[in-house]
């Protein structure tokens, strides 16, 4: 038996549980919701009737589809804008370790750690109409108009959901970002100081484009992460009142598990799946564009 | 540190509006932004239920310890801990072997279609859960794995396998392949050199590693939500949503409730806190 003949049967060795078990648990499933998505299965019936694209016809006549894809949309420009703005803005200010920077670290990225459970649980607390310190505080500052049950009125319900995610997204950002700061040259940036460049312009023209990797990826996730949201929309509202909050997640989750109805969730689930993948995808040929432009 | 010290000084001085106490001003705020909700939770945690609504940020009239026993107990916390426990010792063992050695494959061995294995597993970092959850129902019932602990682990690793090996992998690439052979001069098999010279090599890593897929599994929710319905199986993330159900009008023993299942990780943040932000931050760029 040669050396290379064993190291290469070493590798295989090495590789096939982990393949075995993520081609059985997970490209197996996928390869099947796309087979799924084009039956009209129920779940228990024995024989899955393969009806050709009708799901997919059926979705892209669904007023909740697009009510749930509206939403994710929303959630996605929102979600990704804001955590991006305040945590490079935290990270900008603890670029130079100011005092304390141990606790701010720490505390800013403390309610990534908590469960959506407990997220979930701290702000329909935070917004209950009855004793929720948001209304109070609003009361307290002449605001009693303002005030109402957050999540129960269907204006609000999302916004108000997505300001929970965003409280604990922020964290998560900043430190990346963060991290992503130590590789911005400081000789660079004292070049551009000594040309006469103002804050802003060394932001935009030297931290920016430096950091241009971190940012990429870090969007990525976070659009990646919008159009696939669940976990606090189903522990805060279960996507109401009345589908005020519903998202394509939510709307899969109903479909296929409430409803039974396996082929129309699996259609939805692909849909979503693609949006994402191609958005993500979008988004970083832009960038890489706008890099070669530059 | 001579040249660098008057660049500081400067930079901070020209900080304009954003430098000295307008700073402080705005981390402050985000400070109490932050941290002021968790604060409440776990004031609440102690007080009786009228408590909590008339005197939100005061301190407990009485300290009522008695809210976690019955939490513990009647709210079924105890258990729904141990469960996560036994799922992330699972997953994240699971994840860590199995990881390590397919990263070190394609990382270190000839391996035929490399590159086909590298974009299958490629596919796994890129869709969502959602996109598999279906169809992974039904194959779980079929294999009898609905109803048992496995239920949950055995998707646990296999989903998480293309991040752990994609980290791994890299890990193992920046390591000095001569030691590897070196190794193999001196008569040590693949195994051998694998398990006695590069993995202990491969530490930092693994560690990220750790660190992320814990909290990955402790806080997953969708996976055991759909895979784990019988309530003595429940992990802490789906048992205390079921737990609200119950006791909606007992929020004295929902904060103690949600504070319970805060601990754990809270505890292993504070405690590693540098090694939990490195690994957080290493998985998320390094994927």
């Amino acid at each position: 038996m040669t050396a290379s003949w064993r190291r290469w049967r070493a590798g295989l060795i090495f590789l096939l549980p982990s393949l075995a078990l993520y081609l059985c648990f997970v490209v197996n499933p996928f390869i099947q919701s796309i087979w799924f998505s084009l039956t009209d299965w129920d779940g228990a019936s024995k024989v899955k009737e393969f009806i050709g694209l009708a799901n997919y016809r059926e979705l892209f006549a669904d007023g909740l589809f697009w009510q749930a894809l509206r939403h994710n949309l929303v959630w996605v420009l929102i979600g990704t804008a804001v955590p991006l703005m305040i945590g490079m803005l935290l990270a900008q200010l603890m670029w130079s370790k100011p005092r304390g920077f141990t606790i701010y670290r720490t505390v800013f990225f403390l309610p990534h750690i908590l469960l959506s459970t407990v997220i979930g649980i701290i702000w329909a607390w935070i917004y209950n109409p009855i004793f929720g310190i948001l209304n109070k505080g609003l009361d307290a500052v002449g605001l009693k108009d303002v005030s109402r049950g957050w999540l129960g009125d269907p204006d609000w319900a999302l916004l108000a959901v997505l300001v929970a995610a965003m409280w604990a997204t922020i964290g998560f950002v900043f430190v990346i970002l963060l991290a992503g700061l130590q590789n911005v040259s400081r000789d660079l940036l004292e070049a551009a100081t000594i040309d006469g460049a103002n804050g802003w312009q060394r932001f935009r023209d030297v931290t920016i484009p430096e950091m241009a990797n971190v940012l990429n990826v870090v969007t990525a996730l976070l659009l990646i992460g919008g159009f696939s949201v669940f976990d606090l929309i189903y522990v805060m509202t279960g996507g109401g009142p009345n589908n005020a909050s519903q998202t394509l997640a939510t709307y899969t989750f109903e479909q296929a598990f409430a409803q039974n109805r396996v082929g129309y969730g699996a259609a939805l689930s692909l849909v979503m799946t693609v949006l994402a993948l191609v958005t993500s995808f979008i988004f970083i040929r832009l960038r890489e564009r706008g890099e070669e432009v530059r | 540190m001579a040249t660098s010290a008057p660049a500081q000084r400067r930079t901070s001085r020209e900080g304009g509006p954003l430098g000295g106490a307008f700073r402080y001003l705005i981390l402050t705020a985000f400070l109490l932004f932050f941290i002021v909700p968790i604060i409440w939770i776990w004031l609440s945690a102690f007080k009786a239920p009228k408590e909590i609504s008339r005197n939100p940020f005061g301190l407990p009239e009485v300290w009522r310890w008695g809210n976690f026993v019955e939490a513990w107990t009647v709210g079924r916390f105890g258990q729904y801990l141990g469960n996560s426990l036994i799922y992330a010792v699972a997953i994240v063992g699971g994840v860590t072997i199995l990881a390590s050695l397919g990263g070190y494959a394609l990382a270190m061995l000839p391996l035929p279609a490399r590159n086909a294995f590298l974009l299958t597993f490629m596919l796994g970092l890129m869709i969502p859960f959602e996109s598999v959850m279906i169809p992974l129902f039904y194959l779980e019932r079929d294999l009898g794995l609905l109803g048992t602990y496995f239920g949950f682990i055995v998707p646990g690793i296999a989903l998480r396998l293309p991040f752990g090996i994609f980290l791994m992998r890299g890990f193992f690439r920046g390591l000095p392949g001569e030691l590897a052979d070196a190794s193999r001069v001196d008569g040590a098999n693949e195994w051998q050199t694998f398990r006695n010279v590069m993995l202990p090599l491969a530490w930092p890593g693994m560690a990220a590693l750790i660190v992320f897929q814990f909290l990955w599994t402790w806080n997953q929710f969708m996976l055991p939500l759909v895979m784990v319905q019988k309530d003595e199986l429940r992990p802490v993330s789906t048992g205390m949503m079921f737990f609200f159900g119950r006791f909606t009008a007992q929020r004295d023993l929902i904060a103690a409730g949600a504070v319970i299942a805060m601990i754990p990780v809270l505890v292993l943040y504070l405690v590693m806190q540098r090694r939990f932000i490195e690994g957080v931050t290493a998985g998320a760029l390094k994927s």
